[in-house]
């Protein structure tokens, strides 16, 4: 399968970690979830570029004057997803929300691959 | 038998503020093959379950801890502190409808996380305040009045 594969080699090579994401079928869209906590809406950008879809993410925390870290777990690279899509996208259509970390793509299918009923006749 | 408290924190103990070696290591793994440290973590939302990554920091009046929760919502997230340690806790559950158009059954998908942190003495726990934003939460505990760092000025005679 093709379509929605990540795309390695377009990927630039920067501080970037791929969030962890989930591809979901429904009946008219392909929906999206990836995890990026700490990003706010004014740092997420999605772009369509040809046929390559690119999430970046950035993180808007930065350690405030006076606070010492005592301990670390938290990843401090940004995020970055770029997928590859094919034609059975309607690109026009897609949405993008973020709600508290989550970031929810929906990707319309093109009317070409939605399921048809073919009338018979005679 | 005495019952002592594991103090395990490393807001007890002050080497500690030097980030260890395994850290340092660790940190050199994040920069150096980002893929590999999101493999490593645990699957994805629906199997993420127990740990979540914490941040822990000192502030001249306050201690503050950042934890990566996305997903949650505000309601869906506990803060308590009992016995000098602070529990975060996230428990959601998703339920599903069963439709017959599009052919799936009904599901329900539980996650339930849960970290506990030892907490140094001196906090004024009354007052802690705790915000949820963009899938982080940030608890902040104010140190009492006798920890903060006092000036005492010196009388030249």
């Amino acid at each position: 399968m093709n379509l929605l594969t990540k795309n390695e080699t377009k990927a630039p090579v920067t501080r970037t970690v791929t969030p962890r994401y989930d591809v979901r079928e429904t009946g008219d869209a392909y929906v999206i979830t990836a995890l990026v906590p700490g990003v706010d809406r004014s740092s997420l950008e999605t772009t369509v570029d040809g046929e390559t879809l690119t999430v970046t993410g950035r993180r808007t925390f930065t350690v405030p004057e006076g606070w010492t870290a005592v301990h670390r777990e938290i990843a401090q690279s940004d995020y970055q997803l770029v997928l590859d899509l094919d034609r059975r996208f309607n690109r026009d259509g897609i949405k993008a929300e973020l709600s508290q970390g989550v970031l929810t793509l929906t990707l319309p299918k093109a009317e070409a691959v939605k399921p048809r009923k073919i009338e018979i006749l005679g | 038998m005495k019952l002592v408290r594991y103090h395990n924190s490393p807001l007890f103990n002050p080497s500690a503020n030097y980030p260890s070696l395994r850290d340092e290591m660790d940190r050199l793994f994040d920069v150096a093959f980002p893929a590999l440290s999101t493999l490593q973590r645990e699957g994805f939302f629906g199997e993420l379950q127990g740990q979540f990554p914490i941040d822990l920091y000192q502030e001249k009046d306050a201690v503050v801890v950042r934890a990566e929760l996305p997903g949650f919502r505000k309601e869906d997230l506990a803060v308590e502190v009992a016995d000098g340690v602070l529990t975060i806790t996230g428990h959601q559950k998703a339920e599903t409808k069963a439709d017959d158009a599009k052919k799936t059954s009904a599901t329900t998908q539980e996650r339930r996380v849960s970290r506990a942190i030892s907490l140094p003495e001196h906090l004024s726990l009354d007052k802690i305040q705790a915000t949820y934003e963009n899938g982080v939460l940030t608890v902040k505990l104010p140190k009492t009045e006798e920890v903060k760092p006092k000036q005492i000025a010196i009388e030249v005679k």
